[in-house]
């Protein structure tokens, strides 16, 4: 079965593009939020197996939602979603932010592809 | 009555006066001595009655000069109780001690005229009540007043009770000698508290009126006693005191010119000796004698007054301000004491001498308040290019930089599907193409809003010319200069516009909007005028904030007038240097 996939970013770019990749790619992308706010949201009810999250949000900052989402994860006994943050700055402009979020992982947006991800959720 | 006029009319008045009592006195059988009483009469009331309206007519607002000639129409009058005549014998009767009354009124007035205090408008009535009450029931009271021996009819005269008599004569001098008690006190405070100067000017009326009052008080105290010895040796030093009282009035008027000179010399060689900064200030308030004394400087760039730290202050409304110009300019103010406001004549002099010295420190004190003003706005744009800075980034990274990301991941999806998908490929390079050319546009507008190239090689004219073709309000072009202006003013100029239109597009409703630049000697004048709802706030907005940093900067001024429903006018007043 297909690798369901939430998309969180602010600009529909972005969104409709990673989208397109992402399904030719084999995943299943099941939902887009657009903010921090809404992504909580969808995360809960469509309970996607990965989230592919934007660092920089309208309202919550994404390191904050990361560290909601894989909280939450840890507590359940399902299991919460893998997140992945993305980003078009450098991750070295983060400093440790990403290792202490919880996510699995950064990909730069400009380098997002199947293999990337499948890589980081190994 | 024109004042001149009615002052001859008073000297006339008097000299008649004058006249008609030396000639009662020198027909009147009552009296021994008939020289020395007319000469009483005539030395004192004269003297008062001459010097009084030599101040008055020197000093039209001054009140102590109709006090003076009150008191020689009243001590006239009182002489003529040496009448043997019933009517000035009555008159005279009931004026004697009045004249007494007003020297009181005139020592405790000295030397403005007014009375001070409530202490000393009470020790005045007192006076008043009790010799026009006094004098009243004593005549009502008394057939031989004073002992007089065949003195003529007193036409008062009610009843005839010498026990009753002697008893209002008792009272009245008891509570004159309070009143001239109290008034002796009230002067001895106010030589205390007064200022240098102020001393110099108070000094000769107020001892000979100490001294006055002194002896006053002793004869009436010797009256109460008993004592005609006393009474009798002591009241030729009064009458003496009392011709002195109006010259030495008239020796204050001379000396305060001479009070004033020595005022000034200590100025002038106190102004000399100041060459450190607090020098003029303090130059000034020891010369004047009031510790209190500020000095306040008019900044010449702009409606405002700072002091010499260069520090914004109000001038007090509970002081007196006395204000210095010099050629015409008005360039500082005195703020001082309510006494030195008194001599206007000497007030003027200070202001005329200080001119000199403290148009140098009102130069430094408007270089500090300049540099404090630059220090700020040094703070400002330090702090406005890093929030443009800010911004800059924001608009980067959410424009173009995510245009070029979701650019480049298309390219390498349409190269994954150029083999086995070409229609999908050719369709993922069209959206990268669209994405390419809109990344561009945001990147030229971003580099618009930095610097606008039009502006740097066409100049002000076609840059104006270009935004208002841009603007979605219809712009009409007033006339803009012909020639280059520096460029720093070009571009906050530039600016200008460019903010006021967006403004005029995002807010105004407008349906029309204007903009003129004119050069105006060595300023540029630039104005953006719509006929939108107002209201526009520069505190609000970070754009108008933004712009008004720029012109601040070119030490220019920003002017927005925005009335509700009134459109808005932002005018930008920019020095330019000939370019």
């Amino acid at each position: 079965m297909a690798v369901t996939v939430l998309i969180v970013d602010d600009h529909p770019s972005f969104r409709a593009t990673a989208r397109l990749l992402l399904e030719v790619e084999g995943y299943d992308v099941v939902g887009e939020a657009r903010d921090g706010a809404e992504a909580i949201e969808l995360a809960e009810r469509l309970r996607p197996d990965l989230v592919l999250l934007d660092v920089s949000l309208p309202d919550i900052d994404g390191f904050e939602v990361a560290a909601r989402l894989t909280e939450r994860a840890n507590g359940a006994s399902a299991g919460g979603p893998a997140v992945i943050l993305t980003s078009s700055r450098d991750p070295s402009d983060f400093g440790p932010l990403v290792q202490e979020s919880g996510a699995r992982g950064f990909i730069p947006k400009a380098e997002l592809s199947g293999a990337t991800l499948a890589a980081l959720l190994g | 009555m024109r004042p001149r006029r009615l002052l001859w009319a008073i000297g006339v008045a008097g000299v008649l006066l004058g006249t008609a009592v030396a000639v009662l006195i020198a027909v009147s059988d009552i009296v021994d001595d008939h020289a020395s009483n007319i000469m009483a009469a005539l030395l004192i009331g004269g003297s008062f009655l001459g010097i009084g309206l030599y101040a008055w007519g020197t000093r039209p607002r001054n009140r102590i000069g109709p006090l003076m000639v009150a008191v020689g129409f009243a001590w006239m009058l009182g002489m003529l109780q040496c009448s043997d005549l019933a009517l000035p014998f009555t008159i005279g009767l009931l004026m004697s001690p009045s004249a007494f009354a007003i020297v009181l009124h005139l020592l405790l007035a000295y030397p403005t005229g007014r009375l001070g205090s409530g202490a000393a408008r009470a020790v005045v009535a007192l006076g008043y009540v009790d010799v026009i009450a006094g004098s009243l029931a004593y005549a009502m009271l008394a057939r031989n007043p004073d002992g007089i021996e065949n003195a003529p009819r007193n036409l008062l005269l009610v009843e005839d009770a010498p026990g009753a008599a002697d008893a209002v004569l008792t009272a009245v001098t008891v509570l004159g000698l309070v009143a001239i008690v109290s008034g002796a006190l009230l002067l001895v405070a106010r030589w205390r508290a007064a200022s240098t100067p102020r001393r110099r000017t108070l000094a000769p009326l107020l001892w000979t009126g100490a001294l006055l009052l002194a002896f006053a008080a002793v004869m009436l105290a010797a009256d109460i006693a008993g004592s005609e010895d006393l009474e009798d040796g002591f009241s030729v030093f009064s009458v003496f005191l009392l011709t002195a009282a109006p010259y030495a009035y008239l020796a204050g008027l001379m000396s305060s010119g001479w009070a004033r000179g020595r005022t000034m010399g200590d100025l002038v060689s106190g102004l000399n000796a100041a060459d450190a900064r607090p020098g003029v200030r303090d130059a000034l308030a020891e010369a004047l004698g009031d510790p209190t004394l500020a000095v306040a400087f008019k900044r010449h760039d702009r409606d405002e007054w700072v002091d010499a730290d260069g520090r914004r202050i109000e001038l007090p409304a509970d002081r007196a301000v006395t204000e210095i110009s010099r050629d015409g300019e008005l360039i500082g103010a005195l703020v001082h004491g309510r006494a030195l406001a008194d001599d206007p004549v000497l007030r003027r002099a200070v202001a005329d001498t200080a001119a000199l010295a403290l148009e140098n420190e009102r130069l430094q004190a408007e270089l500090r308040a300049r540099v404090a003003e630059l220090q700020e706005s040094r703070a400002n744009i330090i702090s406005f290019g890093l929030a443009e800075r800010r911004r800059l980034e924001r608009d980067l990274h959410d424009g173009a930089q995510q245009r070029l990301v979701a650019l480049s991941l298309q390219v390498n999806l349409a190269r994954a599907k150029i083999d086995d998908d070409p229609a999908t490929a050719a369709a993922l390079l069209d959206t990268a193409r669209d994405e390419l050319a809109q990344a561009l546009d945001e990147l030229r507008e971003l580099a618009r809003g930095i610097h606008p190239a039009i502006l740097t090689d066409q100049g002000l004219g076609p840059a104006v010319s270009a935004l208002a073709e841009r603007s979605p309000v219809p712009v009409e072009i007033g006339p803009l200069p012909d020639q280059r202006l520096p460029s720093p003013v070009e571009a906050a100029a530039y600016f200008v516009v460019s903010e006021a239109l967006a403004n005029v597009a995002k807010y105004a409703g407008a349906t029309h909007a204007t903009v003129r630049v004119a050069r105006e000697d060595d300023r540029a004048v630039v104005e953006v005028v719509d006929d939108g709802v107002g209201g526009a706030d520069p505190a609000q907005g970070t754009g108008l904030r933004g712009l008004a940093e720029r012109v601040a900067a070119l030490d220019g001024r920003l002017e927005i007038v925005s009335p509700t429903g009134c459109g808005t006018v932002v005018r930008a007043d920019l020095p330019c240097a000939s370019s």
